[in-house]
Formats: structure tokens, C-alpha cells, sequence
């Protein structure tokens, strides 16, 4: 392998490592960080590449630790457990008594790929929408199927906050997709 | 402890059992109130729901943009720098 190699993984696997990247971080700007990132610790590491491995999986498995690395960084500068706002905003989707404010509509059932695929991009655009961090928190377990101890452990924030986080996503995200016409009447 | 839990924590419940294992107590809360809840019962359905669509989607997303030719340009030109070093 030789040092020309690196503008070759550029034009060959920058495009696929954005996406990636994009989908767990949720800013362009954090994903493009990213990929930067990955080649530089790519080229300086290269000597230590084995070849065993095809380029493309070499990449990708840097470019998680870059990821884990950059929402580190964000996760220093918000304090998840004192947020107001997304203590209230879950309290809005329940009555005083915990009873659901207003009946959960069902997902529609999409068979097509054409309809599975436009499903995907709402719930892309709704992840996107989550507060940093939610967002990031919630992408490396459900996008990147991270095990919650692992994330609590490499983000150093306490499980507790963790399942909190998670929860607020997990309720926003759905209603989220419900807003976005993914409920229809009849079906499961 | 109540024998039965609320909606807010019974989706607590179901957003957890996504994640690790409840414990035996937490596990039968949760069904009890499942049983009975439709609301609750697509809640946690449709947590399945976006787990599987989020992981059937990694494979197929080459629709989605690139980098941008800025961040590309930006990006090509550091590896240059680090290269002439």
C-alpha cells in the first residue's frame, strides 16, 4: 500500500463514510469531522493495515471510534439529566395521571419497497430533528446496534441518564413519524 | 410498589426492555399493563418496529447525498498537507 492510496480512499469510500457518519452524528458538518478525521488516522496508521481486511471495512471500523469520539466531545458540553425542556415535553404526551394524552394512531403497513424506503426517510428526518446528544445516544444504539452499557461506558455518562435519554427519543421519535402521516386508520 | 404501573411508566418499561433485560418484578408490571393497554401494546410495538426498520436500512441508503464537494475539496486537501509532512 503506498501513500497515493489515501486520495483513492477519498473518491472511493468518502461518500459511503459520510453516509455512515451522517446517520449516527445528524449534522453534516460533525459527519464530514468525521470522515476527516478517519483518513488521518488512516494514513498515519497505514503501515499497521494488514490487508486482510478490504479498505472500505478498514475505513469503517476507524471511522466508529471517530464517531464515539466526536459525540464524546458533545456529550461534555450538555448536562442530560438537569434538561427541563425534555422533562416537560415528555409530560405534555401524558395526563397528570400517566394515562396517554392523547390514543396512539397505528403505523400504516408498507409493503412496497418504494413505501418502505420513504418510511425510512421520515424516520431519518425525525432522528435528525432530536436534541444533540438524544439524538447521537439514540443512533448508536438503534443505527449502529450498540450494546447501552457500551455507550454509557465509552460516553462516561451513568446508565440512569442513558435510559433516560433513550426513553425521551424513543417517545419522540414516535410521535414524530406519527405527525408525518405514518398513522393510518385500521392498520397494525 | 403499586400492582399496577401508568402509561408514562410502563413506556419507561418498554423503552428499557429494548435494552437489557428487566428484572422479573419490572417484566411483570409491564405485561400486566400491556395486557390491558392498547395504547401501551403499540407503543412497544412500534418500538420493534423502528429497530427493524433502522436496521434493514444500513445496507440501502446509497440515495442518500455524499459529502458535499466543499467538505470533499477541504478533506482532499488535508490528507495532502499530512502527506507532504
Amino acid at each position: 500500500m503506498n501513500k497515493l492510496d489515501a486520495h483513492s480512499w477519498l473518491n472511493d469510500h468518502g461518500d459511503y463514510l459520510f453516509r455512515v457518519a451522517r446517520r449516527q452524528l445528524h449534522t453534516d458538518e460533525l459527519a464530514e469531522d468525521a470522515v476527516q478525521e478517519t483518513l488521518l488516522a488512516a494514513l498515519s496508521a497505514q503501515t499497521r493495515y494488514a490487508g486482510d481486511a478490504s479498505p472500505r471495512s478498514w475505513l469503517t471500523g476507524i471511522l466508529k471510534h471517530k464517531i464515539v469520539d466526536l459525540i464524546r466531545r458533545q456529550v461534555r458540553e450538555v448536562e442530560i439529566p438537569r434538561d427541563a425542556d425534555g422533562e416537560e415535553a415528555v409530560d405534555r404526551l401524558f395526563q397528570q395521571d400517566g394515562h396517554w394524552a392523547e390514543p396512539l394512531r397505528p403505523w400504516g403497513n408498507p409493503q412496497t419497497e418504494a413505501e418502505l424506503s420513504q418510511l425510512r426517510r421520515v424516520l431519518d428526518d425525525c432522528a435528525d430533528r432530536l436534541k444533540p446528544v438524544m439524538a447521537q445516544v439514540f443512533s448508536l444504539r438503534e443505527v449502529a446496534g450498540m450494546e447501552t452499557e457500551e455507550i454509557c461506558k465509552e460516553l462516561n455518562i451513568t446508565p440512569t441518564n442513558c435510559w433516560v435519554l433513550l426513553h425521551r427519543a424513543r417517545l419522540f421519535m414516535r410521535q414524530c413519524m406519527e405527525l408525518n402521516g405514518f398513522a393510518k386508520a385500521g392498520v397494525a | 410498589m403499586k400492582w399496577l404501573s401508568t402509561c408514562k411508566e410502563t413506556t419507561e418499561l418498554a423503552s428499557r426492555a429494548m435494552d437489557e433485560r428487566l428484572s422479573f418484578v419490572d417484566r411483570v408490571a409491564m405485561r400486566l399493563h400491556l395486557a390491558i393497554c392498547e395504547n401501551c401494546a403499540r407503543f412497544a410495538r412500534q418500538l420493534q418496529d423502528m429497530r427493524r426498520l433502522f436496521q434493514s436500512e444500513t445496507t440501502a441508503d446509497d440515495d442518500a447525498p455524499g459529502l458535499a464537494p466543499a467538505a470533499r475539496q477541504r478533506i482532499a486537501t488535508e490528507l495532502q498537507n499530512k502527506l507532504d509532512d
